[in-house]
């Protein structure tokens, strides 16, 4: 499943890293303590947080995550969009909390090949 | 919380609580010696000295104990998660000095967030206490003082919309100014 599906499934809003959307989605991760994030997100994972500031895009590169998603109707910082846009990495927006979305991207299979 | 001008606006509001007529703010960004320092002082009525070990433990809470709400708490925890510290200097009738610091490139520091509308704010629901707001850059400083203004208005209120749009545009403007003096 690419960035972009979960774009078209969910109807998340684009605002970053367009050249990204064809990343697959191997897994999920939800979390808002950058250093937590960086020692724990697994690779292609997309990563459920509230935060905005461009950070987040350093740890997403770092993780080589597939895409960063900013959930409670939460918003970025100017600086975020660009560094997005230049490293590549998709940021999308979702109105309603982590819960609720990471709930729909496991219930269509993403990260859940680890529990049976 | 998601930035560090909210713990601001929320401490100066124990202050106002406290009795205060004039609180103190100041930002110092010292990126050459990776260190940012938040300091608000207040000229209300204080706290006994035994209350201070109480006031950072998040679940020793009553109206007793408490009258200041959890933001000290997660001040204290958003400093000590940034190599840093909050110190707390009070005693009865002596106002308060509340002070964090943090590393500042530390990875889990929240973003200072937006501090022109958080002192518009305090300025709007507060006309009648004064507030002197000091940021400092890399050594730039710059400051804003309700009183002087007040002084300089006359009898123009300064929660007027129009007066509150122009403060915010001036703040943002210095601080502005203040990050492009030292690159970055």
């Amino acid at each position: 499943m690419t960035v972009n599906d979960l774009v078209e499934r969910f109807g998340l809003q684009v605002v970053a890293g367009n050249q990204g959307l064809d990343r697959q989605v191997e897994d999920g991760y939800c979390g808002d303590l950058l250093s937590e994030i960086m020692g724990n997100a697994p690779e292609g994972c997309a990563w459920l947080t509230i935060q905005g500031h461009q950070n987040i895009v350093a740890v997403a590169v770092l993780r080589n995550m597939a895409a960063i998603i900013v959930a409670g109707g939460q918003t970025l910082d100017d600086e975020t969009q660009q560094k997005a846009n230049q490293e590549g990495i998709p940021i999308l927006l979702w109105p309603d909390s982590s819960y609720q979305l990471a709930g729909r991207l496991f219930s269509i299979g993403i990260g859940n090949a680890r529990v049976q | 919380m998601r930035e560090l001008s909210l713990h601001i606006l929320d401490i100066a509001e124990n202050g106002i609580t406290a009795g205060a007529d004039c609180i103190h703010i100041l930002v110092e960004e010292a990126r050459t010696t990776d260190r940012l320092i938040i300091k608000i002082t207040d000229n209300g009525q204080g706290m006994p000295t035994e209350k201070i070990k109480k006031l950072t433990a998040p679940f020793v809470s009553s109206l007793t104990t408490r009258r200041v709400g959890l933001g000290l708490a997660l001040l204290a925890a958003a400093a000590e998660r940034c190599d840093g510290r909050l110190t707390v200097k009070t005693g009865t009738g002596t106002g308060t000095e509340v002070g964090a610091t943090f590393r500042y490139n530390h990875i889990d520091r929240a973003p200072m967030g937006d501090m022109a509308s958080t002192i518009t704010t305090l300025i709007i629901g507060n006309p009648q206490i004064d507030f002197v707001y000091t940021h400092i850059i890399d050594g730039e400083e710059f400051t804003l003082d309700t009183r002087e203004l007040k002084a300089e208005m006359g009898n123009l209120s300064l929660t007027k919309p129009v007066v509150i749009y122009h403060l915010t545009a001036s703040i943002r403007n210095s601080l502005g100014k203040l990050i492009a003096k030292n690159g970055q």
